[in-house]
């Protein structure tokens, strides 16, 4: 919201710089985004006379004009617009002026012609956002003057965010309370004096149905006006405050709108037909809406309506057809105090914002609605002729003015902010409203009528706050209380240590994307309201988002990416949906550059699995990778991980398809682990360390192609005897020298014990009892 | 010439051919082969022994002592050129092996942890020391916890400052959404311990993901956020300024300013914006803190009694204060990262980079 400075002196005699009026502001809650300084925009541009007009001779769209601006010698300006004449008065940028746009006047030649300056149109002037020719100045525009001075544009204009529960400051005359409150500065009064009743102007037939969301309505028709703009006074201050003018009527509306901050509606009175009714709509009700919306109404929302329908959506927005024009001569004036939680539902479900809905939605003062009533009836006889009825009142004229009360606790409050509260606090919260007693520790409060927010003995803890300032209240640690530390998340700090680089990815990917990795079902929980189809269902994998960083990383010369993103996955459930904790990788690219020592090495998926054996090993835990067939992945590269008997993770090679529809040529590789289906670590237990020497002893063998390592392994621990602390695959080879359909694998078996030395016997038994399982079993020979 | 004198010339000149060998032996290889030539079982100097036969009974004591003398003065020769040689071929070894240190080492490519989980880990260490927990929430939440538990009723204005998403048609019995802001997450650490029959104190810091329907420059859909909180008796204003000083100037490793100014949330009251003194610029002023030497950081206040009610907290007795701060911002502010945008293009040269 936009408040001109000069519109809260009418209210305040402030002198203080803007600067420090807005930092008083802020103090008091009322967030300041930014000062305007129109007036200091168009410094350096002042009223020319144009004394003379010859075309350009090189040039047969520009003028060379003779202005005078009030100096000895008029200025030659060059100009390129064509509305202007001879002896009109016109906006000149003087040499060094920058204009709002950023443009900066300098000297200079317009083919061979030397211009001194420039004159403007409204929208160089930051006036207007367009504009089709120079602004021609009425020709009572004093010489010389400073344009800012002669427009009477603001000198300063605050840009304020007023906090929702502050609705009674979203006005100037309730923003100047709050400042004159703390300045200790009398609040002027504004002018609400009755405008009698003309006799022979009828007196409205309104009636509410809905009571409780419209406790009071007043309807005053004045006939016989003649609309017409607004004055300059009026329409240049609506233009400060960010508004557009529109016409007279509904220009003195939106006047008191912002200086009383009651909302106010006019209706064209011949358009209506019978009685306005204000009620409920009705289920499927049309409404044409001023905005150019034809909207669908529900039942509950307020309508204000004649005998054919809906003329307005109450506190929201008026209909086409019934609204004031230009040759309006009757016209119907509507104040109201309408239901803030009624208007805020409505205008949220029709995604309809007003100016009158903010204001209504957040609680309007019930005791300003006849005063606005009264000042909008003054100002339209005065401005735009006209005689106004007698005020048909309808509902509870007295509503909500009783003032409610509130019994607080000083105790409390004090202990709540933590510091002592004086009583001459209490001063400059009468001056803003409220009825203040103190009794012993009790307080008694009479709560401003405009004062909505305020229900609770807390909501006066804030109150007092404000205005002591928070930093009048000292800063204490709190008691300190010992607390378990919960044992640390390590799970992305081992992937690091290896080194992995964490990434953070969306948890929303496409649904497309969703498909790589995730068979259809109806298992997606897909987002109501996305930003954009990319991100429209919640991830089952993390891979396709891992693929997408790879992607974004391959394609800016990166030879190879390793990574890890812990998060969560999203799925609907019997029972609802569930949110699922895992880690997952992906590695693709050069593990190795090419080196001094060594040449560069493409990932595979032994380098993978190595990561996340590893991983697993921190947590203390093991895993087996038995080969499956996985969706997304290449089969035969692929493998579920298991810890013990649970299933806790995938690992394998991205399908080159799907690689290649991320840009990826390269094999890729990934992997996840489902955190909650991990089993907790071991801890490990104390073991002595052996005091004998152990012995390590290899055997190599032919095996058949198809032979798996894991099963080799786990026979060799099971016949190696209870010396065996360690069995081991530390060689392949297939090649020259081995059968085709064969391959040599190297096994390598620790023995130890812990009372004695072992013997060449020991080792002796443990190879031939290797060398006899790996015949029964596998059929594979000993190798020379 | 007697037969002694005779014997005596020919062991003093294998002597001195002895020791002319030994200083020309190029290698312990060749200083051994002289040994055995000269020392051995069947060297030189048993070979003129083997003439003693023919001396007298009183010359034979005599060469025996020369040839013991000559023999150790061989020993001692050997080794002393041994020395030298192992000297020798040890300084060769030595150049030999000489290597550039200048090359590249042996590294893995380091990881990195990216920038929003060290500050999720520097703050939750900052909390924990000040005695809080750590709990965890649901990001998909319901409309109670996201809303009406925290005083925010449906017709709320306040409603509409978070641009929600909604879930479609999930199992759920009712509207579900993705969190606007982890602050659901002190409702249900404070229901969860209720329900177990606890009284406060209570003190909580709750990490997460939370969710706006909002992309620009500086906006992100997903981000990060930390709500702390506590509750217990006699907790004021001036505990919560406390909190904050401490954790802020820990976080920032230097002593920052903050300011508090009155704000509006719907669950506190009072409520604050909390600035702290510009750390780019001291508080003096800059293009960053758009000269005001502030910069907003996080909201705060005083729970709202409404939210204490609506877990079932006496609020005669029990009072609490609560935060939540945007984790990307602070990190933002502690580094000079320019752009939001950098946490979530994921691109390894900047994690790398931030991740030291």
């Amino acid at each position: 919201m936009k408040i001109p400075y000069s519109w809260l002196k009418d209210y305040v005699a402030l002198e203080s710089d803007a600067a420090d009026v807005a930092a008083d502001m802020v103090r008091l809650g009322h967030e300041v985004e930014g000062i305007e300084q129109p007036r200091q925009g168009v410094l350096g541009v002042r009223v020319g006379h144009i004394l003379s007009k010859v075309s350009h001779p090189d040039a047969d769209k520009l003028s060379l004009l003779k202005v005078d601006i009030g100096e000895a010698e008029p200025l030659g300006i060059v100009c390129g617009a064509s509305n202007m004449d001879v002896g009109d008065k016109v906006p000149v940028a003087t040499i060094g002026t920058t204009l709002p746009n950023g443009l900066t006047i300098k000297q200079g030649k317009i083919r061979g012609e030397t211009s001194f300056g420039m004159c403007c149109s409204e929208m160089e002037l930051g006036l207007a956002e367009e504009a089709s020719g120079l602004l021609i100045l009425s020709a009572d525009a004093p010489v010389g003057a400073e344009m800012g001075e002669y427009l009477g544009l603001e000198k300063a204009v605050f840009d304020l965010s007023i906090t929702p529960n502050r609705g009674d400051c979203m006005n100037v005359r309730g923003l100047a309370r709050d400042l004159a409150a703390d300045a200790n500065l009398p609040l002027a009064a504004h002018d609400s004096k009755a405008v009698p009743a003309e006799a022979g102007v009828g007196t409205p037939a309104v009636a509410i149905e809905a009571q409780d969301d419209c406790p009071l309505y007043l309807g005053r028709r004045i006939e016989g006006v003649r609309v017409a703009d607004a004055p300059a006074w009026i329409a240049s201050r609506l233009i400060a405050a960010g508004q557009r003018p529109v016409n007279g009527i509904v220009d003195v509306l939106n006047y008191i709108m912002l200086d009383m901050g009651q909302p106010m509606h006019a209706f064209d009175a011949d358009t209506l037909k019978g009685a306005v009714t204000i009620r409920s709509a009705n289920d499927g009700e049309k409404f044409d809406a001023l905005d150019g919306r034809e909207v669908t109404l529900a039942a509950g929302d307020l309508a204000v309506s004649d005998e054919a329908g809906v003329i307005a959506l109450a506190g929201i927005m008026g209909s086409m057809p019934s609204g004031v024009t230009g040759t309006t001569s009757n016209i119907l004036l509507e104040a109201a105090f309408f239901r803030p939680a009624r208007v805020s539902l409505t205008r949220r479900r029709l995604a309809m914002v007003s100016e009158a809905s903010m204001r209504f939605e957040r609680g309007i003062d019930p005791a300003m609605v006849e005063a606005a009533m009264q000042r909008a009836t003054r100002m339209i006889v005065e401005l735009f002729g006209g005689q106004a009825g007698e005020i048909k009142v309808c509902g509870d004229a007295a509503y909500g003015q009783a003032g409610r009360t509130l019994e607080c606790s000083m105790g409390k409050l004090e202990s709540r902010l933590g510091v002592t509260i004086s009583e001459s606090v209490d001063d400059v919260l009468r001056r803003m409203g409220f009825a203040l007693t103190r009794e012993g520790d009790a307080l008694h409060v009479g709560i401003p009528s405009f004062r909505h927010d305020v229900s609770i003995p807390e909501d006066m803890s804030e109150e007092y706050a404000r205005i002591i300032g928070f930093d009048a209240i000292p800063a204490a640690l709190p008691p300190l209380a010992a607390s378990r530390p919960a044992k640390a998340d390590r799970a992305v700090h081992t992937a690091v240590a290896a080194g992995f680089v964490q990434v953070v990815g969306y948890a929303f990917i496409a649904p497309n994307e969703q498909r790589l990795f995730t068979a259809p079902d109806d298992n997606d929980i897909v987002l109501a309201n996305p930003i954009s189809e990319d991100m429209a269902v919640m991830r089952r994998s993390m891979w396709p988002g891992l693929l997408k960083i790879a992607r974004h990383n391959l394609n800016r010369q990166q030879p190879g990416v390793a990574l890890v993103e812990q998060g969560r996955t999203y799925c609907k459930s019997a029972d609802g949906h569930s949110e699922d904790n895992a880690i997952a990788w992906l590695l693709t690219g050069e593990m190795q550059r090419d080196a001094w020592h060594g040449a560069a090495r493409e990932a595979d998926f032994f380098d993978l699995k190595g990561a996340v054996e590893g991983w697993l090993q921190a947590q203390g835990l093991s895993g087996r990778f038995l080969a499956e067939e996985i969706p997304g992945l290449q089969a035969g590269q692929s493998a579920k991980i298991l810890v013990g008997r649970a299933a806790v993770g995938l690992i394998g090679r991205v399908d080159a398809g799907i690689a290649a529809g991320f840009d990826i040529v390269r094999p890729v590789f990934v992997a996840v682990i489902d955190l909650d289906a991990l089993p907790a670590g071991k801890r490990q237990k104390f073991v002595a360390l052996p005091e004998f020497p152990g012995v390590e002893r290899d055997l190599v063998f032919l095996f058949d192609k198809d032979v798996v390592a894991e099963e080799i392994v786990q026979t060799v621990t099971k016949v190696g005897g209870n010396l065996l602390t360690e069995a081991r695959i530390f060689d392949r080879y297939a090649g020259k020298g081995v059968p085709e359909g064969k391959v040599s694998l190297g096994i390598r078996f620790s023995l130890q014990d812990g009372k004695r030395t072992l013997t060449q016997e020991d080792s002796d038994t443990a190879s031939r009892a290797i060398v006899k399982a790996m015949d029964s079993r596998f059929g594979a020979t000993l190798r020379a | 010439m007697s037969d002694i004198d005779a014997m005596k010339a020919q062991l003093d000149e294998i002597r001195q051919q002895a020791l002319d060998a030994f200083a020309a032996a190029e290698d312990s290889d060749a200083l051994q082969a002289l040994k055995v030539k000269y020392l051995g079982k069947k060297g030189e100097l048993t070979g003129v022994l083997k003439g003693v036969g023919g001396l007298s009974v009183e010359d034979r004591p005599r060469i025996g002592q020369v040839v013991n003398r000559i023999k150790a003065e061989l020993e001692q020769a050997i080794e002393a050129s041994s020395s030298v040689l192992e000297a020798k071929a040890g300084e060769a070894r030595v150049a030999a092996e000489r290597i550039d240190v200048s090359l590249p080492g042996r590294n893995r490519p380091r990881g990195a942890l990216h920038p929003v989980q060290q500050g999720l880990d520097e703050m939750a260490a900052i909390f924990e020391h000040l005695g809080f927990e750590i709990a965890e929430g649901p990001e998909i939440e319901t409309e109670f916890h996201n809303f009406d538990a925290l005083n925010i009723p449906p017709e709320h204005p306040a409603r509409a400052m978070h641009d929600t998403f909604f879930l479609r048609d999930t199992e759920d019995d009712e509207p579900m959404l993705l969190r606007t802001h982890t602050s659901p997450v002190q409702i249900r650490a404070m229901q969860r311990f209720v329900a177990e029959g606890h009284e406060p104190p209570l003190a909580v810091v709750a990490p997460g993901r939370v969710y706006r329907c909002d992309s620009d420059v500086t906006h992100s859909p997903m981000f990060h956020q930390v709500e702390v909180f506590k509750v217990d008796r006699d907790v004021s204003m001036a505990h919560l300024k406390g909190v904050l000083q401490y954790f802020l100037s820990a976080y920032f490793e230097k002593e920052v300013p903050i300011r508090l100014r009155p704000h509006y949330f719907p669950f506190t009251e009072p409520s604050a914006e909390v600035d702290i003194g510009c750390v780019f610029c001291s508080g003096k002023g800059c293009r960053i803190c758009k000269g005001s030497g502030w910069l907003e950081v996080l909201g705060s206040g005083m729970i709202h009694p409404n939210v204490l009610r609506s877990v079932d907290i006496d609020t005669s007795i029990y009072s609490g204060f609560a935060f939540g701060l945007g984790v990307e911002r602070l990190v933002m502010l502690k580094h000079g990262i320019p752009d939001l945008r950098l946490f979530f293009e994921n691109d390894v040269r900047f994690l790398r980079r931030m991740g030291a």
